[in-house]
C-alpha cells in the first residue's frame, strides 16, 4: 500500500558498487520524503554503511542515480554531498582529538566566530545536554563524542541527515532527548536516515523502515506495516536453518560444586564492589547498557588495568592484580570486546591468528609449524569456520568466521574460564547460530563461561544465570527462569524495585 | 618453510627482487666485464658490508612499526670504544669488541626503553640518539691521546685479517660472515617464537597484549638487536679499514632504511622479511659499486637508489590503490572497445 | 564553562628556551648580553626559515627529510646566477627550484600514496646527487660582496633584516593557521585525515600545499645560506633535516600531526642554533654539541610524553569514576 509522497527529498536509484570482486550493492532503490525518518536496518556486511558512504560523497557508485530534491546530482566528494545538504554522522565518533568541543564543531565552517560560538552554545542549551565547549575532545567519553558529531550535524542545518547507530553508546536520557530533537527535525521537514540494530527504537521514531540484506533492500515501507517478527524474517536469509541448541537444562548443585572462578568485592577503574561466582558446566550472563562498566570489571581481571581492592580467584589461586600471561597460565581466557581493535591480527593468516595466545606451547626456541598448522586444522573443523584453508589472510574472512578464529585462539590455550564479550556483535545471523552453538557445546564440556552481552535477547537464550551491571555496580541477580528481557532491560537502565538494592 | 603474513606477496617480491639483481650484475658486466670477475663480484661486498649488516636488524624495528635512524652513530661509537680501549686502555683487541658489543646493546636499549615504555615516537628517540650517540663518540676520542680526527690505527694482524681475508683466496671473510649472519636472522625473525612475537607486535600490539606477549619487552628488545648489529658493522668496518674512527656509519642511515623498504617491509609494520633486505640491501650496493665501476662520479650514486626507492614503492604502493586501479580498467576498457 | 586555561605547546617551548637562556647567563653573564642574543637569533635564520617550513608538513601529519637537499640545490643553482651578477634570476631560480621538488615530494604522498617518509627519502638521494651533477663537484664561490652583507644588514639594534623577516614571516603563517578558515585545515588534517575528509576539508589539497611551502621556505634558506656563508659546497644542507626535525619537535610540535605551531618551530630552531654558543660559554668544548642536542631532544621528548601519558591517564580515571559515582545518586528510583 504506497501512499502518495510528496517530492522525495532523496531518491536513489539502482545504485550498484563492487570493490574489487566484492559485490556490495547489488542495485538498491530507495526514496526518502521530506522529513520522513527512515530506520535502515542491516546485519553486518549488508552494505548499510557502504551505501550511506556513497551518499556522502565518500565512495563513488559503480552505478545508479541519485537525485536530491528531484535535481540528479553527482556526489563526487563529501564537500559537495555538504553542499547539497547532507550529513553522515558516523558510527565511531571521527573528532580532531587535540582540538576543542567548538573547535571540532566549528571546524569547516567560515564566518563571523563570535556568531557562530554563540549559535553553537545557545543550541547545546536548547538540547539540554551537558557539554563544555572547551573541553578537549580526547579528554570525552564515547558517547560524549558522539554527541559532538551529532552536534556537527546539527550546526549544518542539513536536509539530509544520515545518523549511523547513534544511540549505541548513550545513556538513557540522553537518548530520550536525542528521540526529542528528532521529532523536532521532522516537524523543520528534514529527512533522515536513522540506521540501528535496536528493533525497538524502529518503532518509537520512525516512520518508513527499510531492511537491507546482501546489497539489496528486502523490506521497504511505513513502519505501521510491519512488526518485530517481519523484520527479524527480513533480516535472515531465505533459508535459514535452525541452529541446533542444546537446550539441556543445566543443574549445578551449588552446595558442593566449586565455582571455577570466584571475585570477591572487587574494585577498579569503572567498576566497584563486584562480587560473583561462576561455576564449571555453567554460563553466567552479565547484561548491561554499552559504557555499564563490564568490558572494564573484566579486562582488570585479565590484567589489563590495575586493581584498587578486592580479590579474584580462579579454581582457589588468586589472580588478583596478575599480569595477562600470568592470568592466562592459571586457565583464564578472555575473547576481547572490539574484535577490530584488540582481536584480530587482519594481515596475518588463520593459523597465526590462532595459535598467538597459545606460542608457549608452540615449541622451545623454534616454531613448532607443524603443531600450529594442526591446532589451526583443529579449530576449523571443530568451528565449521569457512575458510580456503588456514593459510587464508584474516582480514579476508567474514566477521562471524572472524570471530570464531578469535574464540578457537582463546580456546588453543585449554582454559578453565572462558570470558566472552559481546561475542556476536558485528555478525550476521547465521554465523551467530554457529557461535551459540560453540558456546552450548563449551559449556556440555565443563567449562566455565562468563558471558559479556548487550543483546538482552542473547543473554535470555544463553545463560543459566544473570546479573546486570549498571555504572559500574551488580544490581541484580537472575536465576534462570527468572531470567526475561524486560526484566533484564530495565534492570540494565537502572531500574530496579527498592527493596532489592543490596545496601 | 611456512610463509605467514601476506606469504605469497612478499614471495613474489623477493622473486623480484632476485631477477633485479641478477639483470643488474649483466648489465654491469656488460659495461665492464671486470666486474663479473669472481674475485671482483665478490669481493665487492667489502665496500657496502655495513649497510648490509646494519639493515639486516634495522628489519625487526620496523617490522614493529618503528624506526631506527641511529645505527649510523653506534657504528662510529663503537668503532671508537674499541680503539680508544685498545690503544689507550691496552686492553686485548677481542675483548674490546666484545665491550663493543655491549655498548651497542645498551645504546639500543636505552632508545627502545623510551619507545617501548614510555611510548615516545622512535623517530624521535633514535633521532635524538644519533645526536647523542655521535655525540659520545667523539666524547670518547677525549681519552685518547689520539686526536679526533685522525683515527686509531695499528692494529693486530689477526684481527685486521678477520675482515680483508678470504676463503680460497676468492671468497672474501665478510661475505661469509654476511651470509652467515642472514642465516641467523632469518632463523630468528622467521623461525622462533621470538620473531613470531616482533610480527604479531606489528601487526596489532593490542591485540598481542591481549593474547598476552609482552609487547612493551618485545618493541625494546628489536632496538637492542639493531644496536648489536650496528656494533658488528662497527667492529667489521674498523677491522677492515685498520682505523677506528667516529665518523664511521655516518651516511649509512638512509641508505638502511631505503635497504629494508625496498626489501618489502612496510614502515606501517607487521610485514617484511630478512631475505627481502638481505637482497635489497646487496642491489643498492652492487648498484653503486657497479656504477662506480662503470666509472660513474661516485658522488651521483644516489641518484639511482633513490630512483630505484621511489619507483618500486610507487609500484608496490599504487598497485594497491583502488582508485588507480579503476583508473587502469577504465583505460583498458576503452581500448576493448 | 569557563575557559580552561591551557598553555600551548609553544608558549612552553618558548619558555624553555628563556629558562635556558637565563641558566646559563647565571653561569656565565656574558652569555645574556645582548649583542649575544642577538648573535644568537641572527645566526638562527636559516634553520628557522626552513624549520618554518617543515613545520607545516608536519603539522598535517607527515614528514620531509628532503629539505637539507633542496637547501643545497636551491642554493648552488640560485648561487651561481647570483655569482653572475644576476641576483633576480638567481631568487628566482631558487623559488623555481623549492616548487618543483615541492610538488613532485607532493604528488608523490598523495596522489601515489608513497609514505612520506620513504617518499622525501628518495628525492633527498636524488637530488643530493643532482647537486653533484650541476655543480661538477665544484664549490660555487665568489658571490658578490653586496649579496653577502645582507646577510649582515641590521634592521635595528643588532637584529638583522633576515631575522626580522622570518618573524614577520612566522608571525603571519601563524596567524594564517590560527584564525582563517583554510588555515585551520593543516592541523585538521594532522589531528584526524579520516574525519577531515567527512567535514570536506581537502586533505590532499592540504598536504600538497604543505609539501610545496615546505620545499619553496627550504629554498628560501638556500638563498639566505649564500648570503650568510657566502660560498656553496655540493654537501651544503647536509644533515639540515634532522637538525629541523628536532627544532620543530624541542618546538612542541608532534610529529604524528595536528599538535603545536610554527612559533614552537621558530623557538626550537633558536634552541638548535644556539646549543654550540652555549657550549662556548659554558667552557665545554664543542664536540659536546650533538650530545647535548641529543640529550636534550630526548629528555624534552620524554617528558613531554610522559606528561601527556599522565593526563590523559587521570581523565580515562576520573570518566570512569565518574560512572560509578552516578549510580549513588540514581540508587532507589523505583519506577
Amino acid at each position: 500500500m504506497k501512499e502518495n509522497k510528496p517530492d522525495a527529498m532523496l531518491s536513489i536509484h539502482g545504485i550498484t558498487k563492487s570493490f574489487g570482486n566484492n559485490a556490495v550493492l547489488k542495485g538498491i532503490d530507495l526514496d526518502i520524503g521530506v522529513g520522513d525518518v527512515l530506520a535502515l536496518i542491516g546485519g553486518n556486511g549488508a552494505g548499510k554503511s557502504t551505501l550511506m558512504k556513497i551518499i556522502m560523497g565518500i565512495h563513488q557508485p559503480d552505478d545508479g542515480t541519485i537525485q536530491i530534491s528531484g535535481k540528479t546530482v553527482r556526489l563526487s566528494k563529501p564537500a559537495v554531498a555538504l553542499a547539497h545538504g547532507v550529513y553522515l554522522v558516523p558510527q565511531e565518533p571521527m573528532l580532531f582529538p587535540h582540538m576543542s568541543v567548538e573547535e571540532n564543531v566549528l571546524m569547516g565552517f567560515s564566518g563571523n566566530r563570535n556568531e557562530l560560538h554563540k549559535r553553537l552554545v545557545e543550541l547545546i542549551k536548547h538540547l539540554d545536554w551537558k557539554i563544555d565547549v572547551y573541553r578537549k575532545a580526547e579528554s570525552l567519553s564515547i558517547a560524549e563524542q558522539q554527541l559532538v558529531e551529532l552536534l556537527r550535524g546539527l550546526m549544518r542545518s542539513a536536509k539530509i541527515l544520515i545518523l549511523d547507530e547513534p544511540t549505541s553508546s548513550l545513556t538513557f536520557n540522553e537518548v530520550q532527548s536525542l528521540f526529542a530533537i528528532i521529532d523536532d527535525l521532522k516537524k523543520k521537514g528534514i529527512s533522515i536516515i536513522y540506521i540501528t540494530h535496536r528493533l525497538t527504537e524502529v518503532f518509537e521514531i520512525a516512520n518508513r523502515v527499510a531492511i537491507m540484506r546482501d546489497g539489496i533492500i528486502t523490506l521497504n515501507g511505513s513502519s505501521s506495516e510491519f512488526t518485530r517478527e517481519m523484520l527479524v524474517k527480513g533480516l535472515l536469509p531465505d533459508n535459514t536453518k535452525e541452529a541446533e541448541t542444546i537446550k539441556e537444562s543445566c543443574y549445578i548443585d551449588r552446595s558442593t560444586a566449586e565455582p571455577t572462578l570466584v571475585v570477591e568485592n572487587l574494585c577498579g577503574n569503572g567498576f566497584a564492589d563486584i562480587s560473583l561466582k561462576v561455576y564449571p558446566g555453567e554460563i553466567l550472563g552479565l547484561a548491561g547498557v554499552v559504557g555499564a562498566g563490564r568490558t572494564e570489571f573484566v579486562t582488570t581481571i585479565f590484567g589489563r588495568d590495575s586493581v584498587r581492592s578486592g580479590h579474584v580467584y580462579l579454581n582457589k589461586n588468586e589472580i588478583t592484580g596478575k599480569s595477562t600471561s600470568q592470568v592466562m597460565e592459571q586457565g583464564l581466557s578472555y575473547v576481547a570486546e572490539d574484535r577490530f581493535l584488540n582481536g584480530i591480527y587482519k594481515i596475518s593468516n588463520v593459523a597465526v591468528n590462532t595459535s598467538a595466545s597459545n606460542l608457549k606451547n608452540m615449541g622451545r626456541f623454534l616454531l613448532n609449524f607443524r603443531e600450529e598448522r594442526k591446532l589451526a586444522d583443529r579449530f576449523i573443523d571443530a568451528f565449521r569456520t569457512k575458510v580456503t584453508g588456514r593459510e587464508q589472510v584474516m582480514g579476508s574472512l567474514s566477521g562471524g568466521n572472524q570471530q570464531k578464529v578469535v574464540i578457537a585462539r582463546s580456546l588453543a590455550t585449554n582454559p578453565k574460564l572462558l570470558i566472552l564479550d559481546e561475542p556476536t556483535r558485528g555478525i550476521d545471523a547465521a554465523a551467530r547460530g554457529d557461535v551459540y552453538a560453540i558456546i552450548e557445546r563449551l559449556k556440555a564440556q565443563g567449562l566455565a563461561i562468563l558471558l559479556i552481552s548487550s543483546d538482552m535477547e542473547e543473554i535470555v537464550e544463553l545463560s543459566d544465570r544473570a546479573m546486570t551491571m549498571y555504572c559500574g555496580r551488580i544490581n541484580k541477580e537472575f536465576q534462570k527462569g527468572e531470567i526475561s528481557q524486560d526484566s533484564l532491560m530495565s534492570a540494565a537502565f537502572g531500574i530496579v524495585e527498592r527493596s532489592e538494592i543490596n545496601e | 618453510m611456512d610463509k605467514q603474513t601476506l606469504g605469497k606477496k612478499l614471495f613474489r617480491w623477493e622473486s623480484a627482487l632476485v631477477l633485479l639483481l641478477v639483470f643488474e650484475v649483466l648489465v654491469f658486466g656488460a659495461i665492464n666485464p671486470k666486474f663479473l670477475m669472481p674475485r671482483v663480484l665478490l669481493g665487492s661486498i667489502n665496500n657496502f658490508m655495513s649497510i648490509c649488516i646494519v639493515s639486516l636488524f634495522v628489519t625487526f624495528v620496523l617490522i614493529t612499526g618503528g624506526i631506527d635512524i641511529q645505527a649510523g652513530s653506534i657504528v662510529g661509537l663503537t668503532s671508537i670504544v674499541i680503539g680508544v680501549l685498545w690503544n689507550d686502555g691496552g686492553l686485548n683487541i677481542y675483548t674490546a669488541c666484545l665491550v663493543g658489543l655491549l655498548v651497542g646493546a645498551t645504546c639500543g636499549l636505552l632508545s627502545g626503553f623510551f619507545v617501548a615504555y614510555t611510548g615516545v615516537q622512535a623517530m624521535v628517540v633514535t633521532l635524538g640518539g644519533s645526536f647523542l650517540y655521535s655525540g659520545l663518540a667523539l666524547a670518547v676520542t677525549k681519552f685518547s691521546s689520539t686526536e679526533s680526527y685522525k683515527g686509531i690505527s695499528g692494529f693486530p694482524e689477526s684481527f685486521t685479517a678477520i675482515a680483508k681475508g678470504k676463503i680460497f683466496s676468492i671468497i672474501p671473510n665478510q661475505l661469509v660472515i654476511f651470509i652467515a649472519l642472514v642465516l641467523f636472522a632469518y632463523v630468528l625473525l622467521h623461525m622462533t617464537k621470538y620473531g613470531r612475537k616482533v610480527f604479531l607486535c606489528g601487526v596489532n600490539k593490542n591485540a598481542a597484549e591481549y593474547s598476552g606477549i609482552n609487547s612493551r619487552l618485545v618493541i625494546m628488545s628489536t632496538y637492542v638487536l639493531s644496536g648489536i648489529g650496528a656494533s658488528i658493522a662497527g667492529i667489521l668496518l674498523t677491522a677492515y679499514l685498520g682505523t677506528a674512527k667516529t665518523d664511521l656509519g655516518k651516511e649509512i642511515t638512509l641508505p638502511v632504511i631505503t635497504a629494508v623498504v625496498l626489501g618489502g617491509t612496510s614502515n606501517l609494520g607487521g610485514t617484511g622479511g630478512v631475505i627481502g633486505t638481505a637482497l635489497a640491501a646487496l642491489l643498492i650496493g652492487l648498484l653503486r659499486f657497479g656504477l662506480s665501476m662503470a666509472d660513474v662520479n661516485t658522488q651521483y650514486l644516489d641518484i639511482p637508489v633513490g630512483v630505484l626507492l621511489v619507483l618500486a614503492v610507487a609500484a608496490r604502493f599504487t598497485g594497491s590503490n583502488d582508485k588507480i586501479r579503476s583508473f587502469f580498467r577504465r583505460f583498458r576498457v576503452l581500448f576493448s572497445k | 564553562m569557563n575557559k580552561k586555561f591551557q598553555l600551548p605547546r609553544a608558549a612552553t617551548a618558548i619558555l624553555f628556551i628563556v629558562a635556558l637562556f637565563l641558566g646559563i647567563g647565571a653561569i656565565n653573564p656574558a652569555f645574556l648580553s645582548v649583542q649575544n642574543i642577538m648573535l644568537c637569533l641572527n645566526s638562527s635564520v636559516v634553520y628557522t626559515v626552513v624549520a618554518l617550513g617543515i613545520a607545516f608538513v608536519i603539522i598535517t601529519g607527515e614528514i620531509d627529510v628532503s629539505v637539507g637537499a633542496t637547501l643545497g640545490m636551491a642554493a648552488a643553482g640560485g648561487g651561481t646566477y647570483i655569482r653572475d651578477g644576476n641576483t633576480g634570476t638567481g631568487v628566482l631560480a631558487a623559488l623555481v627550484i623549492g616548487l618543483v621538488i615541492g610538488l613532485v615530494n607532493g604528488f608523490g604522498v598523495t596522489i601515489l600514496r608513497i609514505p612520506s617518509i620513504i617518499m622525501t627519502l628518495g628525492i633527498n638521494g636524488i637530488v643530493r646527487g643532482l647537486i653533484y651533477v650541476y655543480t661538477d663537484g665544484k664549490w660555487v664561490e665568489n658571490i658578490p660582496f653586496e649579496f653577502k652583507a645582507l646577510s649582515q644588514a641590521k634592521a635595528f639594534g643588532n637584529l638583522t633584516w633576515f631575522y626580522l623577516a622570518a618573524l614577520v614571516v612566522m608571525l603571519l603563517a601563524y596567524l594564517v593557521m590560527t584564525s582563517t578558515h583554510r588555515g585551520r585545515y593543516f592541523i585538521a588534517v594532522g589531528d584526524n585525515a579520516g574525519g577531515a575528509t567527512l567535514l570536506g576539508i581537502p586533505v590532499v589539497g592540504t598536504k600538497l600545499t604543505g609539501f610545496i611551502l615546505c620545499s619553496v621556505f627550504a629554498a628560501v634558506g638556500g638563498i639566505l645560506y649564500v648570503s650568510r656563508v657566502g660560498f656553496i659546497t655540493p654537501i651544503a644542507g647536509n644533515g639540515y633535516e634532522m637538525k629541523v626535525i628536532a627544532a620543530c619537535v624541542l618546538g612542541g610540535i608532534s610529529l604524528t600531526g595536528g599538535v603545536g605551531s610554527v612559533v614552537g618551530a621558530a623557538a626550537g630552531a633558536i634552541l638548535m642554533a644556539s646549543i654550540s654558543r652555549v657550549l662556548v660559554f659554558l667552557g665545554l668544548p664543542s664536540e659536546y654539541d650533538n650530545t647535548i642536542t641529543g640529550i636534550l631532544l630526548i629528555v624534552i621528548v620524554v617528558v613531554d610524553a610522559l606528561v601527556q601519558a599522565r593526563s590523559t591517564e587521570k581523565v580515562r580515571k576520573e570518566r570512569l569514576a565518574a560512572k560509578t559515582n552516578s549510580v549513588l545518586e540514581t540508587a532507589g528510583e523505583a519506577r
